[in-house]
C-alpha cells in the first residue's frame, strides 16, 4: 500500500492547530492544543516540558501512533491526519525511528535479533537483514555485543542496542522520547553524543523529548517548549 | 512467503518463552487428537476386519438364493439340483452350488480323531480365484471327481498335524451319520464313510469364531452325499405339507462372473420365485453403520479437542498479556496489525501441529497396547491369529493433523484479534 499523495508544504515536518484530547473516566484532558510547528529537514529538535506537559503525545502525533482530535500534521509533505490505519503502519515503518525511555528490548532475543527484528517486519530479510543489523549494532559500538541478550547488557549498552534498531532502516525521522530518562549522567551523555553523531552523519531528522535542557541544549538546533499542551514562543537555543 | 516464515520463526521465539505452559496446552492438544485418532482407527480397524471375510472369501459377487415360505395356498419352487442348472445357466452366473454347513462331521486320522463342520466348496473355486487367499498350505479343489479336502488349521492341528503342510497329502476319513428325507414324510437315518485327500489348510480370518478354523471344505458333489445335507430344507417343506424329498436345499450360493451382473440376476432369480440377498448389499448397510459409528466417535473426539482449544485460547491470551509491551513496540516499529494477527494465529497453528503430531504417536502407542491386550484376551477365548483392530491409514494421520491445526488456529482468533488491536501508545505506557 502507498503513502497518500505528495502536497508541498514548507517544512519537513508542519504541524498546524494540532489538538488532542483524552478523556479519563468523566474528565477531559487535553494533553495538546493548537500546536503549530514547523520543523526543517535534518533539524535537531529537542522539546522541553514537565511531566504532562503533551511532551510525548506530541511524538506520538509524530510518529504516526496517535491520530488528533484537530488540526493536521505533515511530514514529509503528507498529512498523518488523513492516513488510514495501515498506512500509518507504512509510514512508521519507512520514516521513522523510535528510541524509548525503557528501550523495550525483547529479552529472549539477542542484541542483533531485537536490531533485526525491526527489519522483519519491513520485508528485509535473509543474508541483507543480518549484514544491515550488524552494521547498525557497529554503528553503535556493539559489534562485540551482538549476540548477547539484553539482560547481558548495561542500561547504555541497551539504550544503544534501541539506537540501532531504530536506524537500521535508515529512517528519515528519528523521535526519541527521553533517551536518557533511566540512565546515569555519564552513560546519558555519551547515549545523547550517539544519537548527536547520527543525526550528523546521516542527516535525519530528530526530535527529542526530554526534561533535562542541559542535555538537550548541548546538541539541539532548536528548544521547544511546552507547557499544559501549549508550544511556548520559542527562544532559540541558549 | 520469507516474510511468513520470520514471523513463524518470531512464533516460535514466542512460543519457547513459556515453555512448561506451551508444553502442558500442547499435551491437551496431544491427548485430545491421540483419543480421536485412537477411536477413528478402532472403527476403521473393525470395519476392515469385518470387511476382510468379504473379500478373502471373494463373497462381494455371491448372491444368497433361499426358497420362500411355503405355505397352506402357495407352493413355491423347490431350490434343488434342477434348479441350481437353472441358476447357473443365467447370462452372468459363474456357478451355483448349495450352501452347506453340517455339524458334527467326524475326522479321523490315524489314532487322531475330531469333529468338524462339514462345508461345500464348488471345485470351480480354484478358478475364480474364491479363498485362496485363506490357504495357509497346499492348493483348492482340481477339476475332476478325486475326492478331496480342505481343513482348517485348528482341525488339522487336533488331527495331529505339526504344520499345515504335513498335513497336505495325508488320507482321512470323513464320517457322517443324520438324516435323510425318504417317501412323503419320512426320514431315514444314514451313516457315511468317505475317505478323502487333504489338498489345503485354511486359516479363517480373525474375528470369525473359533469353529471356522475347525471346518472342512469338500467338493459339493462329495457334500450332496453327506447325511444332514437336506435336513432343513426338508422339515420346512414337510412343515408346509409338502414332499420333503423334493425340498432340495436349504440355501444357495449364485456367483457371478463380475459384482456389475448382480443386480439383473438378482431380478432373474426373484422373477424364479426364489428370495436373494447379495452379500454386497449386506456390506453396504454395515458400511453405513460403520460411518454413523465413525461420525459419533469423532463428534466425541472434537469435544475433546475443543476442551483442549480452550487451553490455547487461555495459553494466547496469557501470552498477549504477558507481551503487551512488545506488542506495542513491534507496532511502533512497524508490525501491522495483521502481522500481530498472522504471528499469534502461526502460535496456535504451531501448538496445533505438535499436538496433532504427538497425538498421533500417542494413538499409535495407545492402539498397540490395546491391540496386544485383545489379542491375549481373543487368543484365550479360542480365536486364533494377531488382531488388527486399528487401523492408520495415512490420510487418518493427515486428517488429524489438519484437523488439529484448524482447531488451533480457530481457537487462536480471538487472542489474535486482542493482540492486532493493542493500542502502541498505551502498550508503551504500561508497566
Amino acid at each position: 500500500m502507498n503513502l497518500p499523495a505528495l502536497q508541498t508544504t514548507s517544512s519537513f515536518i508542519e504541524t498546524r492547530g494540532l489538538s488532542r484530547q483524552y478523556r479519563v473516566g468523566p474528565a477531559e484532558i487535553q494533553a495538546l492544543a493548537d500546536v503549530n510547528l514547523h520543523v526543517q529537514q535534518g533539524q535537531f529538535v529537542a522539546v522541553l516540558g514537565v511531566s504532562g506537559s503533551g511532551k510525548s503525545t506530541l511524538l506520538h502525533l509524530l510518529g504516526g501512533l496517535d491520530t488528533p482530535n484537530a488540526g493536521s500534521v505533515w511530514v514529509d509533505n503528507r498529512d498523518l491526519a488523513t492516513m488510514s490505519r495501515h498506512q500509518r503502519t507504512i509510514y512508521r515503518r519507512t520514516m521513522v525511528g523510535f528510541i524509548f525511555q525503557s528501550y523495550y528490548l525483547v529479552a529472549s532475543l539477542t542484541a542483533a535479533e531485537n536490531v533485526a527484528l525491526a527489519l522483519t517486519f519491513q520485508g528485509v530479510h535473509g543474508a541483507e537483514r543480518t549484514r544491515l543489523a550488524a552494521e547498525s549494532i557497529d554503528r553503535v559500538g556493539l559489534g562485540r555485543r551482538a549476540s548477547h541478550r539484553p539482560n547481558e547488557l548495561s542500561g547504555g549498552e541497551q539504550q544503544r542496542v534501541a539506537i540501532a534498531r531504530a536506524i537500521v532502516h535508515r529512517p528519515r525521522l528519528l523521535l526519541a522520547d527521553e533517551p536518557t530518562g533511566n540512565l546515569d549522567r555519564t552513560t546519558a551523555s555519551e547515549v545523547i553524543g550517539l544519537i548527536d553523531e547520527i543525526h550528523r552523519e546521516l542527516g535525519t531528522t530528530v526530535v527529542m523529548v526530554s526534561h533535562d535542557e542541559e542535555m538537550a541544549t548541548r546538541v539541539a538546533d532548536r528548544l521547544l517548549r511546552l507547557r499544559d499542551g501549549r508550544l511556548e514562543p520559542e527562544g532559540g537555543v541558549a | 512467503m520469507i516474510r511468513a516464515l520470520k514471523i513463524a520463526g518470531l512464533a516460535i521465539n514466542g512460543l519457547r518463552r513459556s515453555p512448561l505452559r506451551v508444553t502442558l496446552t500442547t499435551l491437551g492438544v496431544t491427548f485430545a487428537t491421540g483419543a480421536l485418532v485412537t477411536m477413528i482407527a478402532l472403527a476403521l480397524g473393525v470395519q476392515r476386519q469385518v470387511e476382510t471375510p468379504f473379500r478373502a472369501l471373494s463373497l462381494l459377487n455371491n448372491i444368497q438364493v433361499k426358497p420362500k415360505e411355503p405355505s397352506s395356498t402357495t407352493k413355491p419352487p423347490p431350490l434343488n439340483d434342477e434348479a441350481l442348472a437353472r441358476l447357473e445357466k443365467l447370462p452372468g452366473v459363474a456357478v451355483a452350488y448349495p450352501d452347506a454347513h453340517v455339524k458334527g462331521i467326524r475326522i479321523r486320522y490315524r489314532n487322531k480323531e475330531s469333529t468338524a463342520i462339514g462345508l461345500a466348496l464348488p471345485r470351480e473355486a480354484s478358478l475364480l480365484g474364491v479363498a485362496d487367499e485363506l490357504l495357509v498350505a497346499g492348493r483348492l479343489f482340481e477339476e475332476g471327481d478325486q475326492p478331496e479336502a480342505i481343513l482348517g488349521v485348528q482341525l488339522a492341528d487336533s488331527l495331529g498335524f505339526s504344520t499345515p503342510q504335513d498335513a497336505i497329502g495325508a488320507k482321512i476319513t470323513v464320517e457322517a451319520a443324520g438324516l435323510m428325507p425318504e417317501g412323503s414324510s419320512e426320514f431315514s437315518f444314514r451313516r457315511k464313510l468317505l475317505t478323502v485327500t487333504i489338498v489345503g489348510i485354511y486359516r479363517a480370518p480373525p474375528l470369525m469364531p473359533g469353529s471356522a478354523q475347525q471346518g472342512i471344505f469338500l467338493p459339493v458333489e462329495l457334500m450332496k452325499e453327506i447325511p444332514g445335507m437336506y435336513l432343513e430344507a426338508a422339515i420346512n417343506q414337510l412343515k408346509a405339507g409338502g414332499n420333503p424329498t423334493a425340498a432340495g436345499y436349504a440355501s444357495v450360493t449364485v456367483r457371478v462372473r463380475d459384482p456389475a451382473y448382480l443386480d439383473e440376476v438378482e431380478k432373474e432369480i426373484r422373477a424364479m420365485g426364489y428370495h436373494t440377498q447379495a452379500i454386497l448389499s449386506k456390506l453396504q448397510d454395515m458400511r453405513r453403520f460403520f460411518l454413523a459409528i465413525q461420525l459419533l466417535l469423532t463428534v466425541v473426539g472434537s469435544i475433546a479437542l475443543a476442551i483442549a482449544a480452550l487451553g490455547i485460547v487461555n495459553t494466547l491470551l496469557m501470552a498477549v498479556l504477558e507481551r503487551y509491551q512488545e506488542i506495542g513496540l513491534c507496532k511502533a516499529i512497524g508490525a501491522s496489525d495483521g502481522d500481530l494477527f498472522v504471528l499469534f494465529l502461526t502460535e496456535a497453528g504451531i501448538i496445533g501441529f505438535l499436538g496433532g503430531l504427538t497425538g498421533i504417536a500417542l494413538g499409535w502407542l495407545m492402539s498397540c497396547g490395546m491391540e496386544a491386550v485383545a489379542s491375549f484376551y481373543a487368543h484365550r477365548q479360542g480365536i486364533a491369529g494377531r488382531l488388527d483392530l486399528f487401523a492408520f491409514p495415512i490420510w487418518l494421520m493427515a486428517v488429524s493433523i489438519a484437523f488439529s491445526v484448524i482447531v488451533s488456529v480457530v481457537a487462536g482468533i480471538y487472542p489474535a484479534l486482542r493482540a492486532a488491536r493493542v493500542d502502541p501508545i498505551r502498550a508503551l505506557r504500561s508497566h
